[in-house]
């Protein structure tokens, strides 16, 4: 991640809308001052050394530091961790995921969890304990314990019965999320910055395998291998809680917790489950894997996606393939070095890629109140090309493909046809034509039995299987019969493009995307031949180039005629550079979150007088009984520009998220 | 006798002329050039007479019906002219009339700029605009517009149409491209696609469209807990079948479907609608228009097996009435509310409904600059905070 000034000044100002000032003015130091002791901490902020102490422990307790000591030294490095501080503005989403795929008490530990930051298994169940006895005693509110308060924020207004019921029941969450990876292990490395962290496994693996120095390629290349392996075990030390527990879990009952997906077990069969979880080692501490939440997080996105070009019922199939695709992916961009050998990987399947999920698979997984015959058209069978819809495709697609087949518009060629007739006629009766299902089937035998309308039901799934690999933004790969898989940098460059077209086509209107469009399939284009390409006025078209021009959707070349470069005679070349309008999206949504996190500031500031009256005691919590009605309103106002305003950075982390991370 | 015999003469030359014009005819178009032995083998003029020969093609050329080049390749060399276009060289009053007729003439379907007309026959400027006040009072020629060149004032033979490239072919009428002809076209062919690459058919009413991101509970203090942000875009599953209520809607044709229309087919539909009635539209000026309805992002071609369609994109979010009826509706004063435009309304993203993302001064803005979010109108009128920035203070835009 790139830190740019907004980016950094972004950060600074999450860090203090979530943790306060204190802590915000030590990370924006050393954000903009980069590495840093105590001491120069001290001066460059002239805190107290008390105030610095505390606030770095609040960024240490939220993962938004490393530190580093280098042996001997007196003082310990501080470096901030500007990735998790992005991350920050993760926090609601991550938790409605949650909610969503385990549930509300598995939402509230979380909640908890990105709350009070790394925690203590042992003071998490303290605290649980301490919140379901005070709710059992039917005490009013609970604002005495700490995090209590706030972690059962949402819940408290409503009822007051807790939504973790006892200690083991949270054990039992505690074990999902860490088997689901979304919590895993701090160890003594997580705090050191990825730079550190090489330079302590590259110290050992010399130490230890190359005391004499590294000499020779094939030195190097074994020199190399060391290190991913040392970073890999580094890595992996995080995930040592889920390892443990899947040693101890019977294969039987870790079948049952993935087969629920998306289904939380809270209800009364979960109790015989819980009691079946081993009980954590109170001594660990554990954290939220953000890495992991965004690859659950991409997985709704790209849901969304496939809403936006298909449908609901397309979408809900195809995240329920993402899901089951991405149970042991462990971060959205795969280290090329690193994940190359996964040698503790129980399957060999997933060693280039997220592997493949089959029919079947998905079959099970289906909720059963889904329709799979909704949103699909419906065609005679002889409309169809079933040898072109079950197309497998073995391979993810290369980069520049070549153009394969010979371009003939139009009709089929007549031994075509033949092929296509042999090879879904042989089984199907003309008959049926007006009651047969439509499908573009591959199981053959139940539709020439029935006579029913209704297509079965796996029939059903793979039409819905096939539409998404055969569309134009590679959602889906058809890689073997009956198993699918995902590519997902294809799909991320086709909603990344997605993106960026609908920005252009809202800013510069549908012309605008149309010239664009134009460039992208064309490559450099001369300005006068464009009009002809896009069926444009020549003075509309240019102004139109000059205004996109100036937003970074397109870009010009000046090609001189002669030597002299007569700026008059010259040929101007229109072309787009996608991955330069990308990155500079990336860069004004980063501004556009900073303003709107600046404007709320400014409003904060403006309406001082009306909040300071809502944090007096006696008016929290019935703030509309207790001010005077041109305060309330003023209030009201407020909260619904920052309910407003905070959306809307949400909205644009989506994009952040896009162009960024997944 | 003398003269008898040269009656006689100019007869039997009469025969032979028509005689070999009819010929020359028979033996290729207009512009065909015949050279003298290809004159000669006609087999008209006796005894190949090469004297005889050159009488009758002089007289044809005086009576404008046969035109004289000379070719490099073949030298001398002739073509006929059709009679009535000789009656009308004939009819001219004097030759520079005749001259400026004939070198309009030869340009043919390109038409000829004025200038040109004037530096090639070296006449004076008033001397050709007479002749061609003639010759257009006459209804022979009339001027016309090149989009090559569209402030030359050019001349085209009356009876000639302009060529596609002078007029820049269907997409122009009078040099000017046709944006109005070009939309409706656009609206029509699009509508083809729409209905024959999507069904129609009718699907449960989704769930009222969920929000996004909103701020659940209370605030404490001053700072919120990171939780009371939400997004709340949830992946529920889709609609079930016990939902009641129905509408209409596109849905996507199955994988493999083999009649996604080709540009042939829309083509031929095109044409046996007539809307294109004065103007041929060829296979290739409708792969133009289903190209930018490409570029358009409103369909995308398919492959199924070795034919080429073009089926609709996002087919789901495709409005059911038809386009031509919108804009009939429209006439009629319906649906003024919403934007005319053919296909799916487009995604959105948070930054197209932020203020920045349209904001004229973003590069400039800056906290503690000119424009900065503190002050920021924009922002001020999207929040509908704009009454109470003006009651508060008079001079909102303005850094305090
Ligand atoms: S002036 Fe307002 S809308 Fe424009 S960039 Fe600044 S904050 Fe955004």
């Amino acid at each position: 991640m790139q830190v740019t000034k907004p980016v950094a000044e972004l950060c600074t100002l999450l860090v203090d809308e979530l943790h306060g000032e204190l802590p915000s003015r030590i990370f924006s130091t050393l954000v903009n001052k980069g590495r840093s002791t105590l001491p120069q901490l001290a001066q460059y902020t002239s805190m107290t050394p008390r105030q610095l102490r505390h606030g770095l422990a609040v960024l240490v307790q939220h993962n938004l530091l490393y530190h580093h000591l280098d042996p001997g030294a007196e003082f310990a490095f501080y470096e901030a961790n500007v990735e998790h501080a992005y991350n920050l503005v993760r926090t609601g989403k991550i938790l409605e995921m949650v909610d969503t795929s385990f549930g509300p008490a598995a939402k509230d530990v979380m909640q908890s969890l990105l709350l009070s930051g790394q925690t203590r298994i042992g003071d998490l169940l303290a605290a649980y304990q301490a919140k379901i006895e005070q709710a059992n005693k039917k005490v009013g509110t609970n604002d005495t314990e700490e995090f209590d308060g706030e972690a059962n924020g949402v819940n408290d207004d409503s009822k007051n019965e807790p939504v973790v019921k006892s200690t083991a029941h949270l054990n039992s969450i505690l074990c999902r999320l860490i088997e689901a990876e979304l919590i895993d292990v701090v160890h003594d490395k997580t705090f050191e910055s990825p730079a550190d962290v090489l330079k302590i496994v590259e110290k050992e693996v010399m130490d230890k395998y190359f005391p004499n120095g590294v000499k020779g390629n094939k030195a190097k290349a074994e020199f190399q291998q060391r290190i991913a392996e040392g970073l890999r075990k580094v890595r992996d030390e995080s995930k040592s809680l889920k390892r443990k527990l899947e040693q101890n879990g019977s294969a039987a009952k870790r079948r049952k917790l993935f087969s629920g997906l998306g289904v939380a077990t809270n209800g009364s069969g979960a109790q015989q489950d819980e009691e079946m979880d081993p009980a954590l080692d109170p001594k660990q501490v554990i954290r939220v894997n953000y890495e992991k939440c965004l690859v659950d997080l991409r997985n709704r996105r790209l849901v969304q996606f496939a809403t936006d070009m298909f449908g609901e019922t397309t979408a809900y199939v195809y995240g329920i393939l993402l899901k089951l695709l991405t149970k042991d992916i462990p971060r959205c961009r795969l280290d090329p070095v690193l994940d190359s050998v996964d040698d503790d990987d129980d399957d060999d399947s997933k060693k280039k890629g997220p592997g493949v999920v089959t029919t079947d698979q998905i079959l099970d997984n289906l909720k059963t109140s889904v329709d799979l015959s909704l949103g699909i058209g419906k065609a005679e069978r002889h409309q169809i090309s079933s040898r072109a819809a079950n197309k497998v495709q073995t391979h993810p697609p290369k980069k520049k493909r070549l153009i394969a087949e010979a371009e003939v518009d139009g009709e089929a060629s007549e031994d075509e046809k033949e092929d296509d007739e042999s090879s879904e006629g042989s089984d199907y009766d003309s008959n049926y034509e007006e009651t047969k299902p439509n499908g573009a089937s591959g199981i053959n035998g139940a539709n020439g039995v029935t006579h029913e309308r209704r297509m079965d039901r796996p029939t059903q799934l793979r039409q819905h299987l096939m539409l998404l690999a055969e569309s134009t933004q590679n959602f889906v790969r058809h890689c073997g019969p009956n198993e699918w898989t995902v590519d997902f940098e294809p799909v991320m460059k086709a909603l990344r493009e997605a993106e960026l077209d609908s920005v252009i086509e809202r800013t510069s209107g549908r012309q605008g995307l149309r010239l664009v469009r134009i460039l992208r399939a064309k490559g450099k284009l001369d300005e006068k031949a464009l009009p002809n390409v896009a069926l444009m006025r020549k003075s509309e078209l240019q102004q139109k180039m000059l205004e996109m021009q100036t937003a970074g959707f397109v870009h010009v070349q000046e090609v001189p005629r002669d030597v002299k470069a007569d700026v008059k005679k010259s040929f101007f070349l229109w072309y787009c550079d996608v991955e330069k309008s990308l990155s500079r999206l990336l860069e004004t949504s980063y501004v556009t979150m900073l303003h709107c996190l600046q404007v709320l500031e400014a409003l904060r500031r403006k309406e001082k007088d009306v909040l300071q009256t809502t944090k007096r005691t006696d008016v929290r919590g019935r703030e509309k009984d207790a001010m005077r009605k041109e305060y309330y309103e003023r209030y009201a106002r407020f909260l619904a520009c920052e309910r407003k305003l905070f959306a809307q950075v949400m909205r644009l982390d989506d994009l952040v998220s896009v162009l960024r991370d997944f | 006798m003398a003269t008898e015999n040269a009656a006689d003469d100019s007869a039997k030359l009469q025969i032979l002329k028509d005689a070999l014009y009819e010929e020359i005819r028979q033996h290729g178009s207009e512009t065909r050039l015949f050279t003298q032995k290809d004159l000669l083998d006609l087999n008209i003029i006796p005894n190949n007479n090469v004297m005889l020969l050159v009488k009758v093609v002089q007289g044809l050329c005086n009576d404008k019906l046969l035109v004289g080049t000379t070719n490099h390749h073949a030298g001398l060399a002739w073509r006929w002219r059709s009679r009535e276009e000789a009656k009308k060289y004939l009819s001219l009053p004097n030759d520079e009339t005749m001259m400026v007729y004939s070198i309009i003439d030869e340009a043919g379907a390109d038409g000829i700029w004025n200038r040109t007309i004037k530096n090639k026959l070296n006449m004076h400027e008033s001397v050709v605009k007479n002749c061609i006040k003639y010759l257009e009072s006459k209804g022979y020629i009339t001027a016309m517009k090149n989009v090559e060149h569209p402030n030359k004032k050019m001349y085209i033979k009356a009876s000639l149409r302009p060529s596609e490239r002078a007029t820049g072919g269907p997409w122009f009428t009078e040099g000017e491209l046709d944006t109005a002809f070009i939309q409706e076209l656009e609206g029509i062919v699009f509508e083809y696609i729409k209905t024959k690459s999507a069904y129609r058919g009718s699907q449960p009413q989704p769930a009222s469209a969920p929000k996004r991101g909103a701020i659940v509970g209370e605030l404490r203090g001053t700072k919120r807990a990171a939780a009371d942000i939400t997004n709340d875009d949830s992946t529920a599953a889709p609609s079930s079948r016990n939902s009641k209520s129905f509408r209409t809607v596109f849905l996507p044709m199955p994988a493999g479907y083999k009649h996604y229309p080709t540009v042939a087919e829309i083509a031929k539909f095109i044409h046996d609608t007539g809307i294109t009635n004065n103007t041929t539209l060829g296979e290739a000026d409708i792969q133009q228009l289903v190209d930018v309805l490409h570029y358009d992002g409103l369909i995308e071609p398919v492959r199924v097996n070795r034919r080429k369609g073009y089926r609709v994109t996002r087919a789901m979010r495709q409005d059911t009435v038809p386009f031509h009826k919108r804009q009939k509706d429209r006439e009629a004063g319906i649906g003024l509310d919403q934007p005319l435009v053919v296909g799916a309304e487009p995604l959105s993203n948070a930054l197209t409904e932020a203020p920045c993302g349209r904001c004229p001064v973003f590069d400039l803005c800056e906290e503690g600059g000119p424009v900065s979010p503190s002050n920021c109108v924009y922002f001020t009128k999207w929040l509908d905070l704009e009454d109470v920035a003006t009651a508060a203070a008079p001079v909102a835009s303005l850094p305090p």
